[in-house]
């Protein structure tokens, strides 16, 4: 392959701006984001909903079954809303996450699912699967978006699960409730606040 | 323009190379987003992504945004493998630079 030894300036200039421009356009495009912070939130309202109906009713066996139900039915309509939005764009690894989360959720229905049926739920190997299944998401998200936020995030999660082994009780039920809280409402919102950030940026042309 | 021996030509023109870059980081664009991206005007940009798709490396498709109709870009894989080996002959002639 030939290269530029010995060749004109303008020619090297030109390709170099052809390297520039693609710099540029690259650092745009990954600009582009899908709205999933408010999931973040709604998923953590959800299980804490979940969780304060259980502690209020604990022998009712339909609490969580349809409070994940319904956090399935706000999340389905939203994602729906969502596609209807003109100038709607996905960036790739947002595709990636994307799918990273879908089978976690459908990793932890039927987990809890065949907890429930089996009246397995009581046990903390039970919880600390769902709080390390949670985490192994965040710390994928994390690792592909190199993100230390939320690797910190994925941290909280793991910490929570591992705690499960060493405490009990009402201090148990704090850690989850700090999980939840942490590591999706708050972590949620704060998604929520970059995406708006990025909306409201500046847009300036480059060719 | 200088010769441009190993490089496509059909990305190496600045608009449609610009276009590529995007595509290439996203799953699908519209043509406002592109268009405001590039800063350029929608004869020249519709001029350029028709060459793209002759060219096989984007695929277009119109749809429905609610009631708005909506022209849809992606990139395909052949454009995919265009731009890295675009990428690649630039590497090349740059050699160290970059």
């Amino acid at each position: 392959m030939a290269d530029l030894e010995g060749q004109d300036d303008g020619l090297r200039k030109e390709l170099m701006e052809r390297v520039e421009l693609m710099e540029a356009m690259i650092c745009e495009g990954r600009e582009a984001t899908c709205r999933c912070g408010w999931i973040f939130v709604l998923w953590g309202v959800v299980d804490l909903t979940g969780l304060a109906l259980n502690w209020e009713l604990p022998h009712a066996m339909w609490v969580w079954p349809v409070v994940i139900a319904a956090g399935f039915l706000i999340q389905a309509v939203g994602l729906a809303r969502a596609r209807r939005r003109p100038r709607q764009r996905t960036f790739v690894k947002a595709r990636n996450i994307g799918a990273v989360w879908g089978m976690m959720g459908l990793a932890v229905c039927l987990y809890v699912a065949a907890a429930m049926i089996r009246h397995l739920t009581w046990q903390l190997s039970y919880i600390a699967g769902i709080l390390m299944m949670v985490g192994l998401a965040h710390a994928i998200s994390a690792a592909i978006l190199r993100w230390r936020v939320q690797a910190a995030a994925a941290a909280l999660w793991w910490a929570g699960g591992l705690a499960t082994y060493f405490v009990q009780g009402k201090a148990l039920l704090a850690i989850v409730i700090a999980d939840m809280f942490l590591g999706l409402v708050v972590f949620g919102l704060y998604v929520m606040f970059l995406e708006r950030r990025h909306e409201t940026g500046a847009v300036a042309g480059h060719v | 323009m200088s010769e441009l021996p190993d490089l496509d030509p059909v990305v190496h023109g600045k608009l449609r190379l610009a276009v590529m870059s995007l595509l290439a980081t996203v799953v699908e664009a519209d043509f406002p987003w592109l268009r405001e991206k590039t800063g350029s005007t929608d004869g020249n940009l519709g001029a350029q992504m028709l060459k793209l798709e002759e060219a096989g490396y984007v695929a277009m498709e119109k749809r429905f945004a609610g009631r708005k109709p909506q022209t849809v870009y992606r990139m395909t894989e052949k454009g995919h493998d265009a731009l890295a080996g675009y990428v690649a002959a630039l590497k090349g002639l740059l050699g160290e630079v970059l």
